[in-house]
């Protein structure tokens, strides 16, 4: 997406009626565009600024409570320890586990065939989605987390680039979010491109770094682990590959709905 | 804290809040709470439809803010509209995994919101501030802007609906918001 592209988007941006591949195009660009970003900016905080002309109605009785007493235990008010830091050690193993199963060769490069076979690919996405869950239910007490925790995306090669992969996420009231992105089928003699970064975007645009890979196996894959010591991943669902020039080239979401 | 209850907010006072939120400092989330917990429930409840969402929706935006709270840069823009863009698109997504559509279902509603007097029991300095500021638009002007923020509608839907080149939509669209944008401008912090 050239900048004359997203700018003609970034309105409809502002106001959410982009729908989601144009959004997550828009937000790819907007990952190393400064002018752009600064043109999202304005506009969003003009769109926000609609939504306080509306005649307030009154909260529910006890909200304000709720609301206190969630951010609290969010943030670790006394006696509710946000995260169980135990678990970081055993997490590791899993995903060295995860690693070994060689998804990276089964996964990546399935952008066209995504494309070709949705629904191939889908039933793909959901068997490897049970296995991760697998592996991870072998390390952590399964009371520790809940499916629903763990969550899968695939990676695509942006425009004419090559490779591909997926990305593993556990995002947990209990236990260290994480994640771990798998690639495959970028060029490995490409030394120049190297390091690559994974970073995590999430709707408004605010990033995470999610590891780096300063080398490339042979068939250009490389496996990426990052355990989050202090943010949540809720909402960090666009995953983001760059190469050392800025440029991306692997991207992709997370359904952290299911 | 020690926050003022009433008056807009200096950007060092915005920031004690958010820093007083991150580290969730009760005093400090009540007094958010206490300025932008209405706006923010009556847009989920405009856009989602029932009290009962609006009121997981407000949860989850403060639960939000205090997720992205050491990325709050009041340099950037005002807390409040930090606050409210992050409670409209909480919302659109959450219409978007409910319906399972590509962009976001919103609840029908009257193509202008209500722009009621602004001399109400309790004012609302935000509800003020965008009140005069979409008075810099033309009637044109903000029934697109709300037919877009409120209705869900995209630019090529308004196009043909109207019989308007779309273009022309998304030129009107962006024109419209840089106006509220510069009509806030001119009443920034104090």
């Amino acid at each position: 997406m050239t900048c004359l592209d997203v700018r003609e988007l970034l309105p409809e941006l502002a106001v959410g009626v982009l729908s989601a591949n144009q959004r997550t195009g828009v937000e790819r660009h907007l990952q190393w565009c400064a002018g752009c970003r600064k043109e999202a900016a304005d506009l969003g905080q003009a769109a926000a600024t609609v939504g306080f002309a509306l005649a307030p109605v009154p909260v529910p009785q006890g909200l304000g409570e709720r609301v206190v007493a969630r951010v609290r235990r969010a943030a670790g008010a006394p006696g509710t320890a946000r995260r169980a830091r135990t678990a970081v050690a055993s997490i590791v193993a899993a995903m060295v586990a995860v690693a070994s199963l060689g998804w990276g060769a089964v996964m990546a490069g399935r952008a066209d065939r995504f494309a070709e076979r949705a629904a191939q690919a889908e039933r793909s996405q959901a068997e490897a989605l049970e296995r991760f869950q697998h592996v991870v239910y072998q390390v952590i007490p399964s009371e520790a987390v809940s499916e629903s925790d763990m969550h899968l995306g695939q990676l695509s090669p942006v425009s004419t680039g090559t490779g591909g992969g997926f990305v593993l996420q556990l995002v947990s009231p209990t236990i260290l979010d994480f994640s771990m992105v798998i690639v495959n089928g970028l060029d490995p003699a490409a030394t120049e491109l190297l390091p690559y970064r994974v970073r995590l975007v999430d709707v408004d645009g605010d990033e995470l770094r999610a590891g780096r890979i300063d080398e490339l196996d042979a068939d250009g894959g490389a496996e990426v682990f990052h355990q989050f010591k202090r943010a949540d991943l809720t909402g960090f669902t666009t995953v983001v590959v760059v190469d050392a020039i800025g440029d991306v080239v692997l991207s992709g979401t997370v359904d952290q709905s299911s | 804290m020690g926050t003022r209850s009433d008056g807009p907010l200096l950007a060092r006072e915005e920031q004690q809040l958010v820093e007083g939120l991150l580290a969730g400092n009760e005093e400090s989330v009540r007094a958010l709470y206490a300025r932008y917990a209405r706006p923010i429930f009556t847009l989920g409840l405009r856009l989602l439809g029932s009290s009962e969402a609006a009121e997981e929706l407000t949860q989850d935006v403060f639960l939000a803010a205090w997720r992205k709270a050491a990325r709050f840069d009041p340099s950037r823009g005002r807390l409040s509209t930090w606050l409210m863009t992050i409670a409209h698109n909480l919302a659109v997504d959450r219409l978007r995994r409910e319906t399972g559509v590509t962009r976001p279902h919103l609840v029908l509603v009257d193509e202008v919101p209500e722009m009621g007097g602004i001399d109400e029991e309790e004012p609302l300095i935000e509800r003020d501030a965008a009140i005069r500021a979409l008075e810099s638009l033309s009637d044109a002007e903000k029934r697109l802007l709300g037919r877009a923020y409120f209705g869900g509608l995209t630019a090529r839907e308004i196009a043909e609906a109207d019989g308007i080149p779309l273009g022309t939509v998304k030129t009107r669209l962006r024109t419209a918001l840089i106006k509220v944008r510069r009509a806030n401008q001119d009443k920034e912090r104090p």
